[in-house]
């Protein structure tokens, strides 16, 4: 199987936790370890340039637009999961 | 000018059904970019302008709709420009009115906060979601059209006032943008030929053109070559200016 695709099969059977942890320990470039208790500015990498790039991550990951209040009251990893909930995305 | 400054771009423009707006249209797909314009309502015989405009210059238009009186159609248009892709390169606010020419103690506050949402809100949720495209590309060149009534007081109180906001806006968007490879500035024209310049009688249309050194009001075609300027790579080092396009007001 060609890398993309497997990379891509790989991709389909995460589940939506792992994808979501993914989005902030890739984006902010943190371990996944102590990633549920982040909040923002709480790691120096989670500023407001860090932030869009959580936002960028969590849109394509999930194929979804977040409406900028949504942008505005993602403060933390726990907000996040309530906030994903309004797109239809069950973490 | 350079007929494919704008080859390969996509470029979104506010209020293209006339004027200034609809000048810059045509200058960018002349240029080669392909346009995803914001106007008020469909309208048949823009729509044929623009299947012309497309054959003859092999580039692509799409239209969508919003009220800039109205924050739920803006955004809701911010979300229909979102999901198309590519992202954009370029974003124009050009939609503006023209606002109360009475004296601003005899102005209802309503009609400040009429133009304000007009000239400056909308376009800074407009400027809120497509900038966040433009993030993740980092490049993009965004455009507001201030004026020279910002500078000198020229019109209406909410007409002068919006469009000096409109300057504060763009040149802090482009201290936010600047490290995501995004230049923002702002063209301030003068008195223009279009239907928002027709509403100034002749008598000051006359007394405007003496003030420009060059002696005359300006056509749209010319603020649109200042916008083909901005949005293109020729200013690659410029943001967070105000570009005055004005014949020279000097004094
Ligand atoms: N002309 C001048 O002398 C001059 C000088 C300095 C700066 N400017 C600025 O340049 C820009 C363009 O001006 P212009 O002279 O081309 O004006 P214009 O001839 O009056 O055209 C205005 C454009 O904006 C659109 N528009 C107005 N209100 C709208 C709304 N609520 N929702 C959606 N679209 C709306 C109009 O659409 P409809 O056709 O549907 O009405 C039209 O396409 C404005 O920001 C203006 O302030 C103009």
């Amino acid at each position: 199987m060609p890398e993309a695709f497997r990379h891509e099969s790989r991709k389909k059977s995460m589940t939506n936790k792992e994808k979501y942890i993914n989005c902030f320990t890739q984006a902010l470039e943190v371990p996944a370890e102590g990633v549920e208790k982040l909040e923002y500015q709480g790691v120096e990498s989670w500023d407001s340039v860090g932030h869009m790039s959580l936002v960028a991550a969590l849109e394509d990951a999930f194929g979804i637009q977040m409406d900028t209040d949504d942008i505005v009251d993602l403060s933390s990893f726990e907000k996040g999961i309530a906030i994903m909930k309004k797109y239809g995305v069950e973490i | 000018m350079g007929l494919d400054l704008l080859r390969g771009k996509v470029a979104v423009v506010t209020g293209a059904h006339r004027g200034i707006g609809l000048a810059i249209l045509e200058r960018f797909v002349q240029c080669g970019a392909d346009v995803r314009v914001v106007n008020r309502r469909a309208d048949p015989a823009f729509s044929e302008r623009c299947r012309a405009l497309e054959q003859e210059h092999g580039v692509r238009i799409s239209e969508c709709f919003a009220d800039f009186e109205d924050e739920a159609q803006v955004k809701d248009a911010a979300r229909a420009l979102c999901a198309m892709k590519p992202a954009p390169d370029i974003l124009v606010n050009n939609v503006g009115i023209a606002g109360s020419t009475m004296m601003f103690t005899m102005t209802k506050m309503e009609a400040v906060r009429r133009s304000f949402e007009v000239n400056l809100f909308s376009a800074i949720a407009l400027t809120q979601a497509l900038s966040r495209q433009m993030m993740r590309q980092k490049r993009g060149s965004i455009i507001f059209l201030s004026s020279s009534a910002a500078f000198d007081g020229g019109a209406g109180i909410d007409y002068s006032a919006s469009k000096a906001a409109v300057i504060g806006a763009a040149r802090r968007m482009a201290v936010e943008l600047g490290k995501f490879g995004i230049r923002v500035n702002a063209l301030a024209p003068g008195l223009t030929r279009t239907d928002m310049g027709a509403v100034t009688s002749q008598a000051d249309q006359a007394q405007a053109a003496s003030r420009a050194v060059l002696g005359r009001i300006a056509e749209p075609s010319e603020i649109a070559d200042a916008a083909a300027f901005l949005a293109s790579d020729l200013s690659r080092f410029v943001t967070g200016q105000v570009l005055r396009v004005d014949g020279g007001i000097l004094r």
